[in-house]
């Protein structure tokens, strides 16, 4: 199966061509251009070409006051959005020196996990999507829409969220919010034993996902890979406990990890870490405190003079928000950098050598979000 | 009243019975065929959506029925457009090929021990030899569109349908070693106190099995995968032309399950009602379990799709019809 | 999945295996095909909204005034970052406060991002709960606030 041959043959020989997986296509989950260099059925090369949903979101925070600009993270990632909001939220606390009540940071952990559970059921199921199978993904939407009514009647949206401000939250959550969390994730551990039935001892999906597209240790450190992808190789790391931010270090959870690189792993990583999200759910419901939820701020707010960076763990991986500050409202440079940027380039390097079918399940696998690649 | 009888009578007296049948069966063929694929349609839109929960069409008619109807109406009226480049003699030629071994199928089933409309004395071998002609239709649509993700899609079905053929005759030697004659009446009729289905329970799993390969259906439909090629094959056909494929991929499968039928569930023996009435519901059982495989698996990739094929199949078919035969010679 | 050390046995072990596995997938999606649909037929059946959903913004009617409590301070629209809301206030008589006449919003490039409600220092912005915008002409899309709040009554 894997003819190593290389792209100096490959001029020569006839039976190569070119094909587009274009912008338009059923599969890539966003507008993704991938030029594949085949021969026959075996794929020799692979470039992705990014670009098609630039924004400007960086250029846009170089003439907004630091308020104006929180619509915009998560639009960048719209599968993570509230998980961005906070990040930027705490890109500026640490910057300012504001210090964030307790009952709003416990506010942020849950609905931060709910938000990475929400992300996961479409990454994973999109995933087995890209294999054919359409109705693990429509079971996956069902139970994300249990997790998007409960989010909107806290922050207001179901995708987009606006809801973390300078200091806390917004608003602040009910008994109501309380008790349906409890009854979701009572009902989700009883679901999740369907998908892993439907999905995961699937002897077709097996041998489908087995082997294919192996990421190793070595060429995931080369490519600053983060996230799942990274876990599904074998490298323990995750910013929420080897960079902790927040209220993290107060809760137990362990971080999923396997050994073999392939996309099965990938997959089952994601699987697992939805458990995870559950237990520190549970355990931030248990001891949720009373008291304020937002510090005072000034209502527009006025950094030093200086520079912060600040990461946080998304759906996808490590994100980075890089503030540059020179003492006005106005910033004058915010980088972000996005996970789905790095992990895409791997797919240049693992995938030669298989199969155009398993391109599909690669990308799938690595769950990139293209807006966040381009911003 | 009395001319019309009179007509009839002369027809009759001058053409003769085959082709008095001929002409009627012509008639009634093509009236159901169309209405059949309305209706398969739509069963497998709602089973698909109840196994997805969700309801399928509401508006159009009761529950939906008459929404395909609207569909196909609605193609008819839409542009014929060809590529630049294509090879027009092909591409206006494959959706009209691909719809002839389905309409020749019809011609050998016994809907009832009256509706058959040509009971030949091989009618189970003419069948198989004309469902091999959907591949060199295939393949026409494929060549001809000049475009690489249809051309991909073409070569894959080649192989696909050439492998699963194997295990399918295989399966059917079995079940016709136990009745000694290809026709299918005679099969039928020999299945009377106890349904092949018991006799030769592998034999009609490999069937089932390799119909679904032989139709391009899910889980082995990297022909026309969705997610892969756009739409394989016939990314190009627009219109009637694509509504000729639909309907041609659909008959294929009313014939694959009325073959299973007659073959191992019994034809149209059954208590109360009349035999037709017995053969559509056991077709449409049929048709049931291959609409709920597909949406319930993914896909399977191209190399484990003949290595399924080759490996798997057919030694175990090749088993069942040693056993079978060193079973009947014994007995 | 269980393993042994003889290729035959391996191959009807593997076959075995993969069966039951497709055997229990099966039988999964046959389970829901018999549950109750999940969805609703949205023209005929309607969900009301919880009271955090975002809508267009309008305004709040106090009792004391019987209308908003607008002062034409224009926070919200230098707070925008889409630029959406126009708004036009009047006095009076010198010393008094300024009372807001006009109230525009564009509500085409709304992001519902709650900033001008937070921002108010009369607090007199709220969240509709409409979601049934639907607009035949581009222009249509830009709301009058103060209208809609006559309206209401």
């Amino acid at each position: 199966m894997l003819n190593k041959i290389t792209i100096d043959d490959a001029t020569v020989n006839e039976r190569v061509y070119k094909l587009n997986l274009g912008p338009q296509h059923p599969s890539t989950h966003g507008v993704m251009h991938f030029i594949l260099t085949l021969d026959g059925e075996v794929v020799i090369s692979c470039e992705p070409n990014i670009g098609y949903s630039h924004r400007g979101h960086e250029k846009m925070a170089e003439n907004r006051i630091y308020e104006q600009f929180l619509p915009n993270p998560p639009r960048m990632d719209y599968l993570s959005g509230l998980i961005f909001n906070y990040g930027y939220c705490q890109a500026v606390e640490r910057l300012c020196g504001i210090e964030v009540p307790r009952r709003a940071e416990f506010i942020r952990v849950i609905t931060s996990e709910l938000n990475r559970l929400a992300s996961h059921f479409i990454g994973a199921m999109d995933f087995v999507m890209g294999l054919g199978a359409y109705t693990p993904f429509i079971y996956g939407w069902d139970d994300r829409e249990q997790i998007l009514d409960l989010l909107e009647a806290v922050a207001g949206s179901r995708l987009p969220y606006s809801y973390g401000r300078f200091g806390g939250v917004r608003n602040d959550i009910d008994q109501a919010f309380c008790d349906g969390t409890r009854r979701f994730i009572d009902r989700l551990r009883k679901r999740l034993k369907d998908y892993h039935d439907l999905v995961t001892g699937n002897i077709i999906f097996i041998k489908r996902t087995q082997n294919v597209g192996v990421i190793t240790k070595e060429t995931a450190l080369e490519f600053g890979v983060t996230g799942p992808t990274l876990r599904g190789s074998g490298i323990k790391y995750d910013v929420r406990k080897h960079e902790p931010y927040s209220i993290y270090p107060e809760f137990k959870f362990e971080i999923p990890t396997r050994e073999e690189g392939d996309c099965l792993s990938r997959y089952l990583v994601r699987m697992a870490e939805m458990e995870q999200s559950l237990n520190i759910i549970e355990q931030a419901l248990d001891r949720l405190p009373s008291g304020p939820i937002r510090a005072k701020v000034p209502r527009f707010v006025t950094p030093p003079a200086g520079e912060c960076y600040f990461a946080f763990e998304s759906a996808r991986g490590a994100v980075g928000f890089y503030i540059v500050s020179d003492g006005s409202r106005i910033p004058y440079r915010i980088k972000v950098r996005a996970p789905s940027f790095s992990n895409l380039y791997v797919m240049t390097k693992i995938c030669p050598g298989h199969f155009l079918a398993d391109v599909i399940a690669i990308f799938g696998s690595i769950d990139v979000t293209v807006p966040e690649i381009d911003r | 009243m009395t001319e019309l009888i009179q007509i009839i009578k002369d027809i009759y007296a001058f053409f003769g019975y085959d082709l008095t049948v001929g002409l009627v069966g012509l008639v009634v063929l093509l009236a159901f065929v169309p209405l059949n694929v309305v209706f398969m349609v739509w069963f497998e839109m709602k089973v698909a959506a109840h196994i997805t929960l969700r309801p399928a069409f509401m508006r159009v008619g009761p529950h939906g029925i008459l929404q395909n109807l609207a569909d196909g109406i609605k193609m008819l009226g839409k542009d014929l457009i060809t590529p630049k480049l294509a090879d027009k003699f092909l591409f206006w030629i494959a959706p009209i090929v691909i719809f002839v071994p389905s309409f020749v199928g019809f011609v050998v089933i016994p809907f009832s021990p009256l509706m058959q409309i040509k009971d030949l004395n091989v009618g189970i071998l003419l069948i198989f030899s004309f469902s091999s002609l959907t591949v060199f239709s295939i393949l026409m649509a494929g060549w001809s569109s000049n475009n690489k993700y249809s051309l991909v899609g073409a070569v894959r079905s080649v192989a696909q349908n050439v492998a699963y053929e194997i295990p399918l005759l295989l399966s059917t030697m079995s079940v016709i070693i136990m009745t000694n004659s290809f026709r299918m009446s005679d099969i039928v009729a020999a299945q009377t106190p106890v349904w092949y289905i018991l006799y030769q329970p592998i034999a009609a799993l490999i069937f089932v099995i390799s119909t679904t390969a032989e139709c391009n259906r899910s889980p082995f439909d990297l022909v026309e995968a969705e997610s892969e090629l756009v739409s394989g094959f016939h990314t190009e056909y627009t219109g009637i032309r694509f509504g000729m494929f639909f309907m041609a991929e659909y008959t294929n499968m009313f014939i694959a399950a009325s073959m299973a039928t007659v073959l191992f569930l019994g034809g149209w023996h059954g208590p109360f009602l009349p035999g037709v009435i017995w053969f559509i519901i056991k077709v449409f059982f049929l048709i049931f379990i291959i609409y709920w495989i597909r949406w319930t698996f993914p896909r399977v990739r191209f190399d484990q799709l003949m290595n399924f094929a080759w490996k798997i199949l057919i030694p175990i078919s090749l088993l069942n019809l040693m056993i079978t035969a060193i079973v009947l010679k014994v007995i | 999945m269980k393993t042994s050390s003889n290729p035959f046995i391996q191959y009807i072990l593997d076959i075995l295996i993969g069966a039951k596995s497709l055997a229990i997938g099966m039988w999964v999606t046959a389970r829901r095909l018999f549950k109750p649909i999940i969805t609703v037929q949205y023209p005929y059946q309607k969900i009301t909204m919880s009271p955090g959903f975002r809508g267009h913004i309008e305004f709040i009617r106090f009792d004391d005034t019987k209308t908003h409590h607008c002062v034409a301070c224009g926070l919200c629209a230098r707070t925008c970052p889409s630029h959406v809301i126009k708004l036009q206030g009047e006095k009076n008589r010198a010393g008094d406060k300024k009372v807001g006449r006009q109230y525009i919003i564009d509500f085409s490039k709304c992001s519902l991002c709650g900033l001008c409600v937070d921002v108010c220092p009369e607090q007199t912005l709220k969240f509709s709960r409409e979601y049934e915008l639907v607009f035949y002409q581009r222009w249509d899309t830009v709301i009058d606030i103060m209208h809609r709040l006559e309206e209401k009554q």
